[in-house]
């Protein structure tokens, strides 16, 4: 039964190489609530530009007729990934949690499975 | 007022002077009212959108005889968002989501430049309790992002008070299941605000959905009004520049050049 911030705290500090995370309402592009980030990284600024990748992939699949949900998104730069992870269970609102990652210090398999796990506390 | 006011631009000179003063109380304005604590944002609330009550029972995360008994057994000793989590009607993180979901919407319309003059009543508190407060600094920053946010995927203000008419898509568009759900919604008559209520979604989302809607050519932009007729026309002897009177000129520089 985590609120917001401890499930961000629980992202920046038990997901090896995290450098921020960030709660995002992607139907507005507000971050409900950010961590970590600092000068290099701008989470609002992520956050509301992110959606726009979100939306465009869930129209993408309309296009496509896949009959399916997104679970996370990966994008991958050269210094760091960037994971999106679709809350599913919310009918009113669509929400995502947005990780970045520095890529030499990450382990994008256990990064993914452990966000997977602070979802499903923050859900529960 | 001090000299932090206008540094921020404020959407509310007088929210932000409370925010600096660190006050308590109620700020109302004609659409909406914010409440602050310790010069904190804990609660909004506004006619225009459905409010906490509706976002969480929508959905179906809450029952509405949950919502009631809360509202019953807590509301007078002003601690309802705790009885919802304590009683485990609810999990926290879920009313933590729904209650900033409702103050950022609340506040958008109760800040809205239309909104009127505004008054402060002073330790006034709202019966939800405390959940978790906002700066006042980022419910103003927010507000004029998603003022900007509107007119940027589609200038058309109009949208946000007119009924909602939906038009065909074009062969091959497709809309999200969000945005089906609201066209199915749309039935001619409901306004933007209406069809918050009617589908339980905060009423920002539902305006940006409209105006994206309307963009993508899936919703109708309704017409400027016509124009208001042109005031009748000026005679031409008030509005047609007369040529200078050249002798009057001459005499006034006469005149200041005699008394040089």
């Amino acid at each position: 039964m985590a609120n917001v911030e401890l499930a961000l705290k629980e992202a920046t500090t038990v997901i090896e190489g995290a450098i921020g995370a960030a709660l995002v309402d992607y139907t507005s592009g507000m971050a409900l609530g950010t961590l970590g980030g600092g000068k290099d990284l701008d989470l609002t600024v992520a956050a509301a530009g992110n959606t726009d990748v979100v939306r465009a992939k869930v129209r993408t699949m309309e296009m496509l007729g896949l009959n399916d949900e997104i679970e996370d998104i990966l994008i991958t730069l050269g210094s760091q990934y960037h994971l999106i992870r679709l809350l599913r269970s919310r009918g009113s609102q669509g929400l995502f949690l947005y990780l970045a990652l520095d890529k030499q210090r990450a382990n994008l398999a256990m990064a993914r499975h452990q966000l997977k796990k602070i979802e499903a506390e923050l859900e529960v | 007022m001090t000299a932090g006011t206008a540094a921020t631009g404020a959407v509310s000179p007088l929210l932000t002077r409370l925010a600096e003063e660190r006050a308590t109380g109620a700020l109302l304005r004609d659409r909406g009212t914010l409440f602050l604590e310790d010069g904190r944002i804990v609660h909004a609330e506004s006619p225009a959108t459905p409010g906490l009550e509706i976002l969480l029972t929508a959905g179906g995360g809450l029952t509405r005889e949950r919502w009631r008994e809360a509202v019953d057994r807590a509301g007078a000793r002003r601690e309802v968002a705790r009885f919802l989590v304590d009683s485990g009607g609810l999990a926290g993180g879920e009313l933590e989501i729904c209650h900033l979901a409702a103050i950022f919407d609340a506040a958008f319309f109760a800040l809205s430049p239309g909104s009127g003059p505004s008054r402060f009543r002073r330790g006034a508190t709202h019966w939800i309790g405390s959940v978790r407060p906002v700066p006042a600094e980022a419910v103003e920053r927010e507000t004029v992002r998603r003022r900007e946010l509107l007119d940027a995927v589609w200038p058309y203000p109009l949208l946000d008070t007119a009924p909602v008419v939906p038009r065909e898509a074009a062969p091959g568009q497709t809309v999200t299941l969000r945005q089906r759900a609201l066209l199915r919604a749309a039935d001619g008559v409901r306004t933007p605000a209406a069809l918050a209520w009617a589908l339980g979604r905060p009423a920002f989302h539902t305006l940006l959905d409209v105006r994206r809607l309307a963009a993508a050519g899936l919703v109708e932009t309704p017409r400027e009004p016509a124009p208001a007729p042109a005031p009748a026309a000026l005679p031409a002897w008030m509005t047609q520049a007369q040529p200078p009177d050249v002798a009057l000129l001459r005499r006034l520089r006469d005149a200041l050049e005699a008394s040089l």
